[in-house]
C-alpha cells in the first residue's frame, strides 16, 4: 500500500497499479475490514503474544514483555516442574485414557450408524430416526450434565431400572471408576448423529450405478458395504481420524468440568480441568499458561503423525 | 427413490427388520432421557418423588412450572442470555459480511497477507491463561463485552462467507462501480441480498452456539447480575448450591411447593429453558445440515 509518486520504469500495467483511485479504492476496502481485523488481533494474537509469561514468574498486573530488567525470566522451569509434578502422571493417563476410549468407542459409532441409515428404504422413517438423533447435539452441556448427573444419583433413574434387576443403588457420580464409563457415554449420546452428517452425505454421492452393477454380480448387503461403501467413504474416514487423534490432548473439557468433582478427580481430571484449576482458581498463570504450551506443541506433534500415518496407508490425509 | 428402493431387494426381510430395529433404538434412546424429563415434571408431585413414571405422565400438572415461574433470578437470567444471544448474532454477521467482501476484490493490496492472517488463528492458539489475561489487560473482566466480543466474530465463518461471495461474478461489482457506488453501497445492496442462504445458517449457528454456551460466562463473569441462564442453571442442576425449594413464596404456594421434590423443580427448570432450541430445532435442521456441508467442502 505505498505510494509511488514517481512514475516506475515498466510503465504502463505498473503505474496504473499505484494509482490514485487504486490507492483510494484499497483504503475503502481496509477501512470496511479494519473493525474485524481489529478483533482478531485483540482476541487471537494477543493471548499468543501472552504465551510469553510461561517462560516468565508472571505476576497479575505485570506486563507480558518488557526491557527495563523487571521481567524474571525462568526458562523451562514450569515446564520441569510439571513433568517432574505430582499429578503428571494421572493427568497424562487420564487425559489419553479418556480421549482414547472417545476415539476407540465413538469414532465407529457415527460411521456404524450412517451405513444403517443407509440400509433403511423408507426415506419419512429414515428422516424421523435422524432429526432424533440429532436432538442431543442441540441441549446445552449443561443441561446434559445436569440430567446425567441427576439420572445416576441413588434416587435416580438409572437405579430405578437396574433396581429391576436386583442391583443395589449406588452414587455412581462418587465413584473413580465409573466416571470413564459416564463420560464417554455422556459424550457419544450426545454427539454420535450429528458426527454421522457427514459421512451420510459422503455415502449418499456414490453413484448408485454401482450398487446396480454389484446386484448383478450377486454381491449380498454386506459384500455392498464392505466392497463399495466402506471404501467410498474412506476419505472422509482417514481425514475424520487425524482430526480425532489430534485432538487427543485438547479435547472438550467442557463437560468433564461438569461432570467431575473432587471424589472423581482421581480418574476425571484432565490437562484441560486441570490448567483451569490451578491457573485460574489457583493463580498459577505462569505455570498453568506453561503446562498449556506443552500441550499444545505434544497435540502438533501428534497430528502430524497421525496424517504421516494415514497418508502411509490409505493415501488420503490432511495435507 | 423408487430405483433406489430396488437396488437392495437382494437383502432379507429379516435384515430390514433388524435394521429398522437398530435405528429405533438407537432414536429411543436419543430422545428418551429428555422425554423422560418432561414426563415427571408434568407428573404429579406424589408420582415424582416415587420416581416411578417413565412412559406416561399421571395426568398433566402443571404446579411444577408455576413455581419456577416466580424465580425471579432464573427471568434474570433469562434476559441476560436473550440480549447476549441477540448482540452476539448481530455483530456476528455484521463482522463475517464486512472481512469477508474486502477478501472478494481483486484489486485488494496485501491480500497474500491477510489470509495468512486468517489462517494463524485457526491452527494456533494462546489458551485459556493468557486469554484471561490479555482479557483483564482490557478492562473486560466482569463486563459483559468479555463474552460477546470473543464470540462475535469466527474465522471460520468469514471464510464460509467468502467462499459464498466468491461466487459472485466480479462484472456486477464493475458494473456498480461504474455507476458511481461506492464499496459500502456494493457490499450492502449487491452482496449482502445474494447472501441470505449464508447468512441463515450462520445465523443460526451463532444462536444455538451463544445460548448454550457456559464457559466463558464462568470465567469472565462473576457477578451473579450479569450471568446468563447456563450459568445458573449449572448452580441449579451440577453445583446443586440452589434449591429450588426454597425459593421465597407466598403463604399458598410455599403449602403447594411444601408437596413438590426438587428434582421435579429442576426438571421442569430443564424443560422451561431448552424449550426455545428444542422447538426451533426442527425447523433449523435444514439449515443445520446444510452448514456441516458447507464446513466439509472447505474442510
Amino acid at each position: 500500500m505505498t505510494v509511488k509518486s514517481k512514475p516506475l520504469p515498466v510503465a504502463g500495467v505498473k503505474r496504473r497499479k499505484y494509482s490514485r483511485e487504486y490507492v483510494q479504492e484499497n483504503l475503502e476496502l481496509y477501512a470496511i475490514m479494519i473493525p474485524v481485523l481489529i478483533l482478531i488481533f485483540l482476541f487471537c494474537y494477543l493471548p499468543l503474544y501472552g504465551l510469553l509469561i510461561s517462560f516468565q514468574n508472571y505476576q497479575p498486573g505485570d506486563p507480558f514483555l518488557a526491557f527495563d530488567g523487571s521481567i524474571e525470566w525462568v526458562g523451562l522451569k514450569h515446564f520441569t516442574k510439571f513433568i517432574s509434578g505430582k499429578y503428571f502422571f494421572r493427568l497424562i493417563k487420564n487425559t489419553f485414557v479418556l480421549s482414547f476410549l472417545n476415539i476407540a468407542v465413538g469414532f465407529w459409532i457415527p460411521i456404524i450408524f450412517a451405513l444403517l441409515l443407509n440400509e433403511i428404504h423408507n426415506l419419512r422413517f429414515k428422516k424421523l430416526i435422524q432429526t432424533a438423533s440429532y436432538l442431543p447435539y442441540f441441549i446445552s452441556s449443561v443441561v446434559v450434565a445436569g440430567m446425567v448427573l441427576s439420572f445416576i444419583e441413588p434416587n435416580g433413574l438409572v437405579n430405578h431400572l437396574l433396581g429391576i434387576f436386583g442391583v443395589p443403588p449406588k452414587a455412581y457420580a462418587m465413584e473413580p471408576k465409573y466416571f470413564a464409563f459416564i463420560y464417554t457415554f455422556t459424550n457419544i449420546w450426545k454427539s454420535f448423529g450429528w458426527n454421522s452428517i457427514l459421512y451420510i452425505s459422503a455415502i449418499s454421492s456414490i453413484d448408485p450405478s454401482l450398487y446396480e452393477s454389484s446386484r448383478l454380480d450377486g454381491a449380498n448387503r454386506f459384500q455392498n458395504i464392505w466392497y463399495m461403501t466402506l471404501p467410498s467413504i474412506l476419505p472422509t474416514i482417514s481425514i475424520m481420524l487425524v482430526m480425532a487423534v489430534g485432538s487427543v490432548l485438547a479435547f472438550n473439557t467442557d463437560l468433564i468440568l461438569l461432570l467431575y468433582n473432587p471424589a472423581t478427580y482421581k480418574t476425571a481430571d484432565v490437562i484441560g480441568t486441570y490448567i483451569y484449576r490451578d491457573g485460574l482458581e489457583s493463580g498459577n498463570f505462569s505455570f498453568a499458561s506453561a503446562v498449556g504450551v506443552f500441550t499444545a506443541t505434544i497435540n502438533f506433534i501428534l497430528v502430524f503423525a497421525a496424517n504421516w500415518i494415514s497418508n502411509r496407508l490409505t493415501n488420503y490425509g490432511l495435507w | 427413490m423408487k430405483r433406489k428402493g430396488n437396488i437392495y431387494y437382494d437383502g432379507s426381510r429379516i435384515g430390514n427388520c433388524l435394521i429398522c430395529i437398530t435405528a429405533t433404538i438407537l432414536a429411543f434412546i436419543c430422545v428418551y432421557p429428555m422425554y423422560y424429563v418432561l414426563v415427571l415434571s408434568l407428573s404429579s408431585p406424589k408420582a415424582a418423588i416415587a420416581m416411578n413414571t417413565y412412559l406416561i405422565p399421571d395426568g398433566l400438572h402443571f404446579d411444577s412450572y408455576r413455581v419456577i415461574m416466580k424465580d425471579m433470578t432464573m427471568w434474570r437470567a433469562y434476559g441476560n442470555t436473550l440480549l447476549y444471544v441477540s448482540i452476539t448474532t448481530v455483530l456476528m454477521l455484521v463482522t463475517c459480511v464486512l472481512a469477508a467482501y474486502p477478501l472478494t476484490s481483486s484489486r485488494l493490496a496485501g491480500k497474500k497477507w491477510l489470509t495468512v492472517y486468517l489462517l494463524i488463528p485457526m491452527y494456533f492458539g494462546g489458551g485459556l491463561i493468557p486469554t484471561y489475561l490479555v482479557m483483564s489487560k482490557l478492562h473486560l473482566y466482569n463486563n459483559i463485552w468479555a463474552i460477546i466480543l470473543p464470540g462475535c466474530f469466527s474465522i471460520w465463518n468469514i471464510i464460509l462467507t467468502r467462499t459464498y461471495f466468491i461466487s459472485i461474478p466480479e462484472s456486477l461489482r464493475e458494473a456498480a462501480k461504474i455507476d458511481g457506488a461506492s464499496h459500502f453501497q456494493i457490499m450492502t445492496r449487491i452482496y449482502l441480498p445474494v447472501a441470505k442462504p449464508i447468512i441463515a445458517v450462520i445465523a443460526i449457528y451463532t444462536i444455538v452456539g451463544t445460548w448454550n454456551s457456559w464457559f466463558n460466562a464462568m470465567v469472565y463473569l462473576p457477578n451473579p447480575d450479569l450471568q446468563p441462564l447456563q450459568l445458573y442453571l449449572r448452580r441449579v442442576l451440577v453445583q446443586q448450591t440452589v434449591d429450588l425449594t426454597k425459593l421465597p413464596m407466598e403463604e399458598v404456594e410455599a403449602a403447594v411447593i411444601r408437596n413438590m421434590s426438587n428434582v421435579q423443580l429442576k426438571y421442569a427448570m430443564i424443560i422451561f429453558t431448552t424449550l426455545p432450541v428444542i422447538f426451533a430445532y426442527p425447523f433449523f435442521q435444514k439449515h443445520f445440515v446444510k452448514g456441516v456441508m458447507l464446513g466439509s467442502l472447505k474442510g
